[in-house]
């Protein structure tokens, strides 16, 4: 009887082993709050519910404690695992290709197309990468780091993945939550900047409204746009090559039933697997490290630098622009990529000072001309600096 | 909340595991001090360089655009000309956002209200009278006790 006792106590002691309870630590329990922010954020805030939601079930999945020594294979480090699988496709930047051939799919250029020197503010907002890259190689990250580090002020979360898994494996986890995090706070963390550099009548600022856009121009844009692109800057080739083939797909009018599953369901799967995989990269046991934190400061800091250059390049341009031809120095913000969040920030805005200006269909020329630019910036950093690795 | 992280023995066994992750990728351990002389001539290079390509690669785009839609016009123009007319005849309409906003919501409800299959028969339906003991006839009618 007493043997019988003693092994009903054995094995309930390593059941209690096994538990959450028994490997709960502190940083899964911060985890574990951070997760329910995320999707409190999504569902009551409607702050980028599509990422925010997928990215903090994924933070809960990630940082369930378990016994990490007994071999399970479920966590998502451990090789063998349901979810370290599906992991690969963030580790190799597969899914942010994917996810650019859905968005070129889903965007129309003709903003852009009709007013083209607008693509310049998409440049311009392109600083905080680099200004962000210095600054993270000043605090003593290695250049691979920095470079990964300093994309996140593209606000572009599928380019922040593929150029961390490229330079930095290490911070991936890190990186991609806080480029999804900045992308979702853009309504919190753009107006403030703008109101700063701009003044009333300026953010009163009417614009042209944007001519029509022919067939011929649509089509050739994706085609043109991919040779330049792509021979200046070669390793942004897999973003570039899929967003200009998404929009081939979309306006060359034929391929109607490939552009729908590219934009439709694809996009869907992939923003499913990449929203909960990288949530749940956040173990706490690997995630909650200084550098983790760091990181986000540092994102933040790249994302306002990049708001800030597209408000005061567009400043600039007006002073060599008259009558009609001005701009709203607001749609500079748009330039960095978070589409179409940073357009519908200054949409508001517009609307906030003005009740009759709708700046939306403007915003969104700078707003796709910073997707372009920033996957041009992810090709040349890799580019630069694969040969060190 | 350093000082908790710290505390946790399983997290500083997994701090050594980061740690050495990132000496593995790049020999390097970030010291989270702000040197500026940590930015190398290198650095700086690569950060001139990559914002001139970045504005270059985008500039390409505006004149290679602006220059397609000339040509595009050009080639528009010739046409007409070709036809004895100097302009195309279209009217040039400066409407306001809101105009603009109400005409392409009127257009999309309309494009909506499309499809390809309609049903002919709009005012005949069939009208369904489902089995009610109440309006029975059977219990209508005088019933004799039948004899057994």
């Amino acid at each position: 009887m007493d043997a019988i006792l003693r092994e009903l106590i054995d094995g309930f002691n390593i059941f209690i082993q096994y538990t959450g309870f028994a490997n709960l630590t502190i940083g899964h329990f911060l985890m574990l709050i951070v997760g329910c922010i995320f999707i409190s954020l999504g569902i009551i805030k409607e702050y980028e519910p599509l990422l925010l939601v997928p990215i903090g079930f994924g933070v809960l999945l990630g940082n369930i404690p378990f016994l990490e020594t007994a071999g399970m294979q479920i966590g998502i480090y451990e090789e063998g695992s349901v979810l370290n699988y599906l992991y690969f496709g963030v580790l190799k930047g597969i899914y942010p290709p994917l996810i650019f051939l859905g968005i070129g799919a889903m965007t129309d250029f003709s903003t852009l197309l009709s007013n083209p020197k607008l693509m310049l503010l998409g440049a311009a907002a392109q600083i905080g990468i680099f200004l962000t890259f210095l600054a993270a190689l000043a605090l003593g990250f290695s250049t691979q780091q920095a470079a990964a580090i300093g994309i996140i002020g593209g606000a572009d979360g599928p380019t922040a993945i593929f150029l961390s898994s490229k330079l930095a494996p290490e911070l991936i986890g890190a990186i991609a939550i806080a480029a999804y995090s900045y992308m979702a706070l853009v309504p919190v963390l753009q107006p403030p900047i703008i109101k700063l550099l701009t003044n009333k009548e300026e953010r009163r600022i009417k614009m042209k409204p944007p001519r029509a856009v022919g067939k011929t121009e649509k089509i050739l844009f994706p085609i043109v746009g991919l040779l330049l692109t792509t021979f200046i800057s070669p390793g942004g080739l897999p973003l570039l090559g899929m967003l200009f083939f998404g929009n081939l797909l979309k306006e060359s009018g034929v391929t109607r039933r490939l552009a729908d599953t590219a934009s439709k369901p694809l996009i869907d799967i992939v923003t499913i697997l990449l929203g909960l995989t990288v949530g749940a990269s956040t173990q706490a046991t690997t995630f909650l490290t200084p550098q983790s934190i760091l990181i986000f400061v540092l994102g933040a800091i790249s994302f306002m630098i990049a708001t800030a250059g597209g408000v005061i390049f567009a400043k600039a341009m007006n002073l060599f622009l008259k009558g009609d031809n001005k701009l709203n120095p607001m749609i500079g913000a748009a330039g960095v990529s978070a589409v179409p969040d940073s357009a519908r920030v200054v949409q508001h805005l517009g609307l906030k000072e003005d009740k009759s200006n709708y700046l939306l269909m403007h915003a969104m020329a700078p707003n796709v001309s910073g997707v372009i630019g920033s996957a041009v910036a992810a090709g040349i950093l890799l580019s630069f600096l694969t040969h060190i690795l | 909340m350093n000082e908790l992280i710290q505390n946790s023995d399983t997290l500083s066994a997994v701090k050594d595991t980061v740690v050495s992750a990132m000496e593995s990728a790049n020999g390097e351990i970030p010291d989270l001090q702000f040197k500026i002389s940590n930015i190398s001539t290198d650095s700086l290079v690569l950060t001139v360089l990559g914002y001139t390509i970045v504005f270059l690669a985008l500039l390409f785009l505006f004149i290679t655009f602006v220059n397609v839609t000339r040509l595009l016009n050009y080639k528009i123009k010739k046409k007409l000309q070709s036809t004895g007319k100097e302009k195309e005849e279209t009217e040039t309409i400066d409407l306001s956002g809101e105009v603009t906003a109400a005409i392409s919501t009127a257009l999309i409800l309309h494009f909506r209200e499309i499809h390809d299959f309609e049903s002919t028969i709009i005012t005949i339906k069939k009208v369904q009278k489902p089995y009610s003991p109440w309006s029975s006839k059977i219990y209508g009618l005088r019933q004799y006790p039948g004899k057994r």
